[in-house]
Parts: C-alpha cells; sequence; structure tokens
C-alpha cells in the first residue's frame, strides 16, 4: 500500500466518532479520581506553588503517562502478533494456490487468533477492563464489514481483488466466531485485524492504537470535566505526543506465544528486558474497582 | 547468562508432600545452597507446613532459586517464609571491590531469579503464604511461578511486595522488579498474572507513579476449598459503594473473576502493616481446613 493511501487510512481511523474514540470506556480514570488521587497534592507536582489547573493538567498527563505505559506492554504486543498473524495470511493466500491449500491457512490463522485472543483474556484479570475490551473489539470488526467494506454504487469502479476477497470472508468468520462465543473478540486482538486487513503497516498500527488510548484518556477526562476542551488539546498537542513516542520502545515486544502449541508454557522471559506485563499496579487496582462507584458515567 | 558462582545443582529444592493414612509426610524435602527449607511438626492431619528460606534472609544478583513442589492427593501444604525476602545488590558485608559481580561487565544486568513449579494433585491443597519481597537499592529482582492443578485441587496464592528498606529510607530505589504468575486447572491456562516495574521504562520514577502505596499484594483463590472465602469476599466486595474521595484512602483492594469459580484479589496500602492485617482478616477460612494452630503461624 502506498504511503499516500496509508495516510488517508490513518485520517479515517482516527476519527472520534468510531468506536475508536472514547464514548463508553475510561479506563480506570473516572475511578481513579473519584477516589481522591486527584485531589490529594500529588508527590508529582514540580512546583508547589502552581496553579490549581495546572495541577489538575500535570494529573492528567501524568495518569496518561503511566497508564499508556503499562498499556503498551500489555496490549501492544497483542495489536502486533495479530497484525503480524494477518499479514502473513494475506501474502499465503495470493492466487495460484488451490482452495485446500487456502483453507487450511484460514485455519492455521484462525487458530492463532484464537490463541492470543485467549491469552489476552487470561491475562487481563479485570473485569471491567475485559467486558470493555470485549464490546470494543467486536465493534471494531462490525465496523470492519459495514463501514470499510465497498459501497454499492451504480457503476462501480473496480471489482474486489480476490486477495481482498479472502480476507473479508476471513474477518467474517472471525467476527461470527466471537458471536458464537467461540472466542472472545479482544480490542487489542481485533485492533490488529481490522488495521492488517485494510491494509495499514504494522507500525502505523501501533502508532495510532497508542495515541487513540491516549485521547481517548483525554476525551474521557473531558467528559468527567476534570479539564476543559481546549486545556485537553492543549495537552494532546504539546504532552501527548512525546508519550506515545516513548511508549513506541514497546514496538517489538512480542507475546511470546509459541504457535505449536499454545497450550504450552509461553517463551521462557526469564533474562529477557522485554516482556507482556501490566507496569502499573496502582491503576490496575483502580480500574478493576470502577463497577463500586455509587455513581459512574463510564462502562469501565 | 551464568555467573562464575557455583553451578550445577545449587539453589534447588524439592519438596513433596504425600498421604500415608491420615499423615502426610515429605516423601521429599531437599535442598542446596543459598536455598534451605524447614517443616516443624504439626498435630493436624493431612497438613505439613514448608518454610522456604534463604541463608543470611536474602538473595544478592545472581541467586537462582529453582523449587519444585509436588503436593500430593488430598493433602494440604502451607508454604511459608520467615521474615520478608530481601534482595540485595550484593551479598552484605562483601565489600564492592572484592565482589565478582563488581568485574563483571554484565553485572549491572544480573539479577536474582527465583522459580517455583507446583503441582497440586487431586483434592489437595497449596497454600502459599510468604512474607513480601522486599528489593534493596539498585536490585534487580524476577520470579517466576507456576501452578498447576489437578482436578478438584485447590490453592491460595499471595504474591506481594515493598517499596524497599523504608527504615534507611530506602523507598522504590531497586532497579527492576518483575513477578509472574501461571496458574492452569486440569490442562488449561485460567490466568497469567505478569507485572514488571522497571526503574527505567517511563520517565516517571516508580515512586512517582507507585509512591501513594508502599505494599502491593495480589492473591489468587481457586478450588473448591476456597469457596467459602470467595463468597465472603464476594459479598463484602459488592457491599462497597465508592462516593468521591477528598484523598486516597489507607487501603484500598479489587477483586476479578479467573474464568472457572477462581477470584483474584489486588491490594495496595500505605504501609506494609495494613496489607498483612488485612490478608489475615480475610483470609480467616483457612483456620477451617488447616486449624487454628497452623494458621497462627501466618501473617506474624
Amino acid at each position: 500500500m502506498d504511503d499516500q493511501t496509508e495516510s488517508y487510512l490513518m485520517l479515517l481511523l482516527a476519527d472520534g466518532n468510531l468506536p475508536t474514540g472514547s464514548f463508553v470506556a475510561s479506563s480506570g480514570l473516572e475511578s481513579y479520581i473519584k477516589h481522591g488521587f486527584f485531589g490529594s497534592s500529588s508527590s508529582s507536582s514540580p512546583q508547589p506553588v502552581a496553579s490549581a489547573s495546572a495541577l489538575v493538567n500535570q494529573q492528567v498527563v501524568d495518569f496518561i503517562q503511566d497508564s499508556l505505559n503499562s498499556f503498551a506492554h500489555s496490549a501492544l504486543p497483542f495489536v502486533s502478533d495479530a497484525h503480524k498473524v494477518m499479514e502473513e495470511l494475506s501474502a499465503s493466500i495470493v492466487d495460484g494456490i488451490d482452495e485446500d491449500t487456502r483453507a487450511s491457512r484460514r485455519d492455521t490463522a484462525l487458530q492463532r487468533l484464537k490463541s492470543l485472543d485467549d491469552l489476552y483474556h487470561v491475562m487481563t484479570l479485570n473485569d471491567p477492563l475485559r467486558r470493555a475490551s470485549k464490546s470494543q473489539g467486536v465493534a471494531l470488526l462490525t465496523l470492519y464489514s459495514k463501514g470499510f467494506s465497498k459501497p454499492r454504487l451504480a457503476r462501480p469502479e473496480q471489482q474486489l481483488r480476490d486477495e481482498d476477497e479472502h480476507i473479508h470472508k476471513f474477518v467474517e468468520t472471525f467476527k461470527t466466531q466471537i458471536r458464537r462465543e467461540e472466542t472472545h473478540g479482544h480490542l487489542p486482538v481485533c485492533w490488529g485485524i481490522l488495521t492488517a486487513a485494510l491494509g495499514l503497516g504494522l507500525e502505523r498500527s501501533q502508532y495510532l492504537n497508542l495515541f487513540l488510548q491516549a485521547r481517548s484518556l483525554l476525551s474521557a477526562a473531558i467528559r468527567l470535566n476534570t479539564v476543559g476542551p481546549y486545556a485537553a488539546q492543549q495537552i494532546l498537542l504539546h504532552s501527548v505526543k512525546d508519550i506515545v513516542d516513548n511508549c513506541m520502545s514497546c514496538k517489538n515486544i512480542k507475546t511470546g506465544l509459541r504457535w505449536e502449541n499454545p497450550e504450552s508454557e509461553v517463551q521462557d522471559v526469564a533474562e529477557s528486558e522485554e516482556c507482556v506485563a501490566s507496569t502499573w499496579p496502582l491503576g490496575e487496582i483502580l480500574a478493576a474497582r470502577h463497577d463500586l462507584q455509587h455513581s459512574r458515567i463510564f462502562n469501565s | 547468562m551464568e555467573n562464575n558462582r557455583p553451578q550445577g545443582d545449587a539453589g534447588n529444592g524439592h519438596i513433596q508432600l504425600d498421604l500415608h493414612g491420615r499423615e502426610a509426610i515429605f516423601s521429599k524435602l531437599s535442598y542446596q545452597y543459598p536455598l534451605k527449607l524447614l517443616s516443624p511438626r504439626i498435630a493436624e492431619q493431612g497438613v505439613a507446613i514448608a518454610y522456604v528460606l534463604t541463608y543470611g534472609g536474602g538473595l544478592v544478583s545472581g541467586d537462582r532459586i529453582n523449587l519444585h513442589v509436588d503436593v500430593g492427593s488430598s493433602t494440604s501444604l502451607v508454604m511459608l517464609t520467615q521474615g520478608s525476602t530481601k534482595v540485595f545488590k550484593h551479598r552484605p558485608g562483601v565489600r564492592l571491590a572484592n565482589s565478582y559481580t563488581d568485574s563483571n561487565p554484565t553485572s549491572t544486568t544480573t539479577s536474582t531469579i527465583q522459580r517455583m513449579l507446583a503441582t497440586v494433585y487431586e483434592n489437595a491443597f497449596l497454600i502459599l503464604l510468604p512474607d513480601p519481597v522486599t528489593c534493596f537499592a539498585s536490585a534487580s529482582y524476577s520470579q517466576f511461578q507456576t501452578f498447576r492443578l489437578h482436578r478438584g485441587a485447590s490453592a491460595v496464592l499471595l504474591d506481594w511486595f515493598t517499596s524497599g528498606r523504608i527504615t534507611r529510607g530506602e523507598q522504590w530505589q531497586f532497579s527492576r522488579y518483575y513477578s509472574l504468575n501461571e496458574i492452569w486447572d486440569a490442562g488449561t491456562r485460567m490466568a497469567r498474572d505478569s507485572l514488571l516495574l522497571d526503574s527505567e521504562d517511563s520517565q516517571r520514577t516508580l515512586k512517582e507513579r507507585l509512591g501513594i502505596y508502599s505494599c502491593y499484594a495480589a492473591l489468587f483463590l481457586c478450588g473448591p476449598k476456597t469457596k467459602h472465602m470467595i463468597q465472603s469476599l464476594d459479598e463484602e466486595y459488592q457491599e462497597i459503594s465508592v462516593y468521591q474521595h477528598a484523598s486516597p484512602p489507607d487501603l484500598i483492594w479489587s477483586l476479578s473473576h479467573i474464568d472457572g469459580e477462581g477470584r483474584v484479589v489486588r491490594i495496595a496500602g500505605k504501609e506494609t502493616e495494613l496489607v498483612k492485617l488485612w490478608l489475615k482478616d480475610h483470609l480467616k477460612g483457612l483456620e477451617d481446613v488447616v486449624g487454628l494452630d497452623v494458621y497462627s503461624k501466618t501473617f506474624i
């Protein structure tokens, strides 16, 4: 896919009205604030005499940093691996192979995606987060089949390529399996599937995933009346870019799942510096306590 | 990455508990320096205690502990430590200039590693209640624990750590802490809990990220013998209703589901003692299984 087409795709996918935008999930921010973590004078406040709004802005930036760092270590590797499974599939079902071979390659890819989905599920030991991840995941695939398929036109410009047709059917199959509860359909896996199916390269898919997660936290902060829309925009432009750039250092972390035998132990990460992990146990507890709030705006 | 300390069996240990008549007897209790295992005599039928200790009361960089645990059918094994597991960068008392690690260029990446593989056989019960891990300044620690539960087996597994040697004003000054807990039930992976605290993977220090609390715990409960404890935890948790806090509470805890009937509880407290009291109180149900006398040896 050429650069311009990829950029165009990025514009589409960054739309705040898509299920990629944040209108249901605060990823623990609402609970964090409710528990008084913005109330106390934070130890991280750089100047004790900072104005109240500067302090709140700083606390939002700090939350995004800690939350996104954990996200990049725990969810991004599943985006990466799912994206790779899809890219391999696209490359392996090109024209000139018989239908049996194609079917067996589809099955292999399906099996791998399910293994990734299972692994993400057992690593996400947090009820509200699991719930949100599953509902957003399936929403993404619905978006793909309903919003990103070819429009019906009186004068179709071109036929769908065979390869695209196969990928489209494949995504439909995965979606059906989610509906039948044969797999979970977690958000990071579905994001990898969606972006790869659309032809967006791995690195851009990862970058966009991190950016959208950060922006969704800011949207949640606006909706919670913690920061105003202008302040959020300032933070997005001036603070979030560095945070996202830093989190891209996690782009090479792999889930370590062994394809031949996903039921075996995940590849040993003993001496390895990079592994799938949550990095912010404080945020984890508060996100899990989301449902305990007496009143709440968000689902997670 | 091996170093030039005595290798081979160093740090290996094997615990095997079996039922002979009504007595739980250690068929195996072997260990190699720096690991030490002790088993006090107790009166409770079918129950045994194993203390997991290290010489000098701590571990240094390069230490490797490999513990195999087999909890035989219908036995209950309580695993305890005596005092927190202290992780030093260097062996206390060894002058840095003479330390073997000092001349080793890779010394900064040589971590302390503890591994445990525990198999809990039919209707057996593993109760793992160590003291928390305390990493001293610059220490690097990794812990890998795999629990394989057979049919009808139960487990209560505690994994916790503190911010450091508070008495010396050392808080959140360790270099890296990694902990992995994997729980398998009859061949299916039910939970993979992976936590990484790396002082260098964010622009925010560990203290900024986590400093509001100084002790974090994760507690896993699985299997029929934990049913009553889970029930009362569920009830207490559902009763919680969070209104806006002015400042963070001294202790918070969350409860989430592990597929099947398990739960994971996460706790954070401003002081280790608060977390300890919470645990002792909420695990009181263990008295029914292991007896008053044995339970009184925990959380002291």
